[in-house]
C-alpha cells in the first residue's frame, strides 16, 4: 500500500482526479459489458479494481484507454475526456499500460521491443527498470515465458515515467519472487507520486498493494471501499483438523460464520480477533490449521447478500 | 513518428525478398524459353481464343516486348503481384487487433490515421523489392539471349505498374479495417483483385462486361502499350493515385470509428 495517500472516501473534485469514470457504459446488443460505472482514481493512489475473470475490467480499461467507445457516459483519464480522441492521443504519453495479453511482436528480440516503444514516447528510465526486471533481452519474444513477456511489458509500460499506469492483471505468469518486486516497485512508484489503476481477480494481491478497490461484478460496480474496510469485512478462512471430534456448542464462537463440522474437520470464517481466535483454538488439540483470505466469492455472500454471489 | 513505419517495413522485408526471388526465376524461366517461343508466336496467336488474348494483353507476341508485356506483365505484376500486396496490406490492421499488438499500439500517443498511413507507406519495401528485381532480371536476361529492350519504356512499365499495386494494397487495408478476422480480410483482398482482374480482361470481349471493367484497376494499367508502343499513359496511372488515396482515406474513416473487439 503507498504510505503517501490519505485515505479519504470523500470524491475528489474532478481536475484533481487521475481518472475519472461518470456512468461509463458499454453495450453489445443485450450484453452490458460495463452498466454506468462511476468511480474517481486519486492521484498518487494505487487503486484496485477487483472482480472475477468476465466481469468487465478489462473492458473498463479498454474503454479508458480510447479502444472502444461508450455506448453512454464517460470518463476522464489525466483531466482527458476519452470521447477527445486527439486530446487522449496526446495524453497518452503519459499513461503506460500493462495488458493482460501481451500483443508483441514476436520475432523481434526485447532489445527492438523496446526500442520500439521508446521511439513512441521515450525511455527515459529503461536501465533503472532493467534492474529490477530482467527479460532475456537479446533473445526473440517468441521464445519468452509468461514470466519473462510479463516483465518485458513491465519495463515498457513504465519506461517513460508516466503519471498513470494502467496495469491488467499484472502478475499473471510472474514468480512470487517478481511477484514481491513488483508490489514493492508500484509502491516505491506511488511514493514518488504515480497513480496505478491495478486491475486483477485476486483478492491478496489488491489487498497487499492497493489503497482503496473498486469491485465489479457482471458489469456493475457493486462496492467502492477503502482496502481495509474490505478486509475488516471479509474476515478470514479458517480451516482445523481437531485430534478428536468436536462438540458444536464448546468450538463455535459468534465470530465464526458459515461453519461446517464434519467429525474433527471444522471450516468457518473468522471475523473477530486474531488474539481470541487464537486463544481459543489453543484450548483445542489441533493437528492441523490452514488460514487464508477468503474467497471473493465468500466475501460477496456475507456481506453483500447472496444475491451478489459471483 | 515512424515506430510504427519502421516495424512494418521490417516485417515485410522477407517476404518481399522471397518474393522477389520467385518472380526472378520466374522471368528467367519465361526468358529462357522465348527465343524458341519467337518461331511459334503466330502460330500461338492464332490458336488462342480472343477472350484470352485480351485477358493477359497479347499484342505482337514474337517481339520481345510483345512477349514480356503479354506473359511477364501479366502473369507477375498484375496478378501475382497484385495478389501478393493486397493479401498483406489486408493483414496489416486486422492481424494486430486480433493479436491484440493493437492495444500496445494505441496506448501510445500515436493516432489510428497515423497507423493506417505508416502501415500502407511499408508497402515501399514490396513495390521496391519486386520491380528493382524484376528490371534487373528482365533487362539482362533479354541481353543474354540475344535481344534487347529499351531501358525507359521497361522503367516505365515499372513505375507506371507501381499505382496498381498501390491499388490493390488500397483494397486490402480497407478490408483489414473494416473485417474482424485476417483470413477473411485477406482472401476476400485477393478474391476481389482476381475477380477485378478478370472482369477487365473479360471486358476485351463482351461490352457488358467493359462497362463493369471500369472499377478494375488492370483498366489503368496497360503494360503492352508502353513496352510495345512506347504510350504513357499518365492520366490512368494518376487515376489509379486517387484511388489509392480514396482507399486509404476510407480505410482511415473506417478505423477510427470501430472498436477494437
Amino acid at each position: 500500500m503507498c504510505a503517501q495517500t490519505t485515505a479519504s472516501d470523500a470524491e475528489p473534485i474532478d481536475e484533481q482526479s487521475a481518472m475519472r469514470l461518470d456512468s461509463l457504459t458499454k453495450r453489445y446488443g443485450d450484453v452490458t459489458a460495463n452498466d454506468e460505472i462511476s468511480f474517481a482514481v486519486n492521484p498518487g493512489e494505487i487503486f484496485g479494481y477487483l472482480g472475477p475473470n468476465g466481469a468487465g475490467k478489462t473492458t473498463t480499461i479498454r474503454l479508458l484507454l480510447g479502444l472502444l467507445k461508450p455506448t453512454a457516459g464517460t470518463a476522464t483519464v489525466l483531466g482527458t475526456d476519452i470521447r477527445d480522441r486527439r486530446a487522449l492521443t496526446e495524453t497518452k504519453a503519459d499513461v503506460g499500460y500493462l495488458p493482460d495479453t501481451l500483443g508483441f511482436e514476436e520475432r523481434l528480440t526485447g532489445h527492438q521491443i523496446l526500442d520500439h516503444f521508446a521511439r513512441m514516447r521515450g525511455d527515459g528510465r529503461r536501465e533503472e527498470l532493467l534492474d529490477l526486471f530482467h527479460p532475456p533481452l537479446d533473445k526473440p519474444v517468441e521464445t519468452y515465458s509468461h514470466g519473462n513477456k510479463r516483465m518485458l511489458g513491465i519495463v515498457q509500460a513504465f519506461m517513460h515515467d508516466p503519471a498513470l499506469v494502467i496495469m491488467d492483471e499484472p502478475t499473471a505468469g510472474l514468480d512470487p519472487l517478481k511477484q514481491d518486486r513488483l508490489y514493492q516497485f508500484l509502491e516505491e512508484e506511488c511514493a514518488a507520486g504515480t497513480t496505478i489503476f491495478f486491475s486483477s481477480h485476486i483478492l491478496s494481491e489488491v489487498q497487499r498493494v492497493c489503497d482503496r478497490v473498486g469491485i465489479i461484478r457482471s458489469g456493475q460496480l457493486v462496492a467502492l471501499e477503502q482496502i481495509d474496510t474490505l478486509l475488516d469485512r471479509g474476515g478470514k478462512d479458517v480451516r482445523v483438523h481437531l485430534a478428536e471430534p468436536v462438540d458444536d456448542a464448546q468450538f463455535v464462537t459468534e465470530d465464526m460464520i458459515d461453519v461446517e463440522i464434519v467429525d474433527t474437520a471444522v471450516q468457518f470464517t473468522y471475523t473477530g480477533e486474531y488474539n481470541t481466535l487464537i486463544s481459543h483454538l489453543g484450548t483445542f488439540d489441533i493437528e492441523d490449521i490452514e488460514i487464508g483470505n477468503p474467497q471473493l466469492d465468500d466475501i460477496f455472500k456475507h456481506y453483500y447478500g447472496d444475491d451478489a454471489a459471483l | 513518428m515512424t515506430a510504427i513505419f519502421r516495424i512494418e517495413s521490417r516485417n515485410l522485408l522477407r517476404g518481399s525478398l522471397l518474393l522477389t526471388g520467385l518472380f526472378v526465376l520466374l522471368s528467367t524461366f519465361f526468358l529462357a524459353v522465348f527465343p524458341g517461343f519467337a518461331d511459334e508466336a503466330e502460330l500461338v496467336e492464332d490458336a488462342f481464343p480472343a477472350f484470352l488474348m485480351g485477358l493477359l494483353g497479347f499484342e505482337e507476341l514474337h517481339t520481345i516486348e510483345g512477349f514480356v508485356a503479354g506473359y511477364l506483365f501479366p502473369i507477375i505484376w498484375i496478378l501475382f503481384a497484385g495478389i501478393y500486396v493486397a493479401s498483406v496490406s489486408a493483414g496489416m490492421i486486422a492481424a494486430d487487433i486480433r493479436t491484440r499488438r493493437m492495444d500496445l499500439i494505441l496506448s501510445t500517443p500515436v493516432s489510428r490515421e497515423s497507423i493506417v498511413i505508416q502501415k500502407i507507406a511499408a508497402l515501399w519495401v514490396p513495390l521496391v523489392a519486386v520491380s528493382s528485381g524484376l528490371f534487373v532480371v528482365i533487362y539482362a536476361g533479354a541481353i543474354a539471349i540475344g535481344e534487347s529492350l529499351d531501358p525507359v519504356a521497361l522503367a516505365m512499365a515499372h513505375l507506371l505498374g507501381i499505382p496498381y499495386l498501390l491499388v490493390c494494397g488500397g483494397i486490402g487495408i480497407v478490408l483489414s479495417t473494416a473485417l474482424d478476422r485476417v483470413e477473411r480480410a485477406q482472401i476476400t483482398a485477393v478474391g476481389l483483385v482476381f475477380v477485378l482482374w478478370l472482369v477487365e480482361g473479360m471486358g476485351e470481349l463482351d461490352p457488358e462486361f467493359e462497362r463493369v471493367g471500369i472499377v478494375a484497376p488492370s483498366r489503368y494499367y496497360d503494360p503492352s502499350a508502353i513496352l510495345v508502343s512506347q504510350e504513357y499513359a499518365l492520366l490512368d496511372a494518376g487515376t489509379l493515385v486517387v484511388a489509392f488515396l480514396v482507399l486509404v482515406g476510407t480505410a482511415i474513416l473506417v478505423f477510427v470509428r470501430r472498436d477494437l473487439s
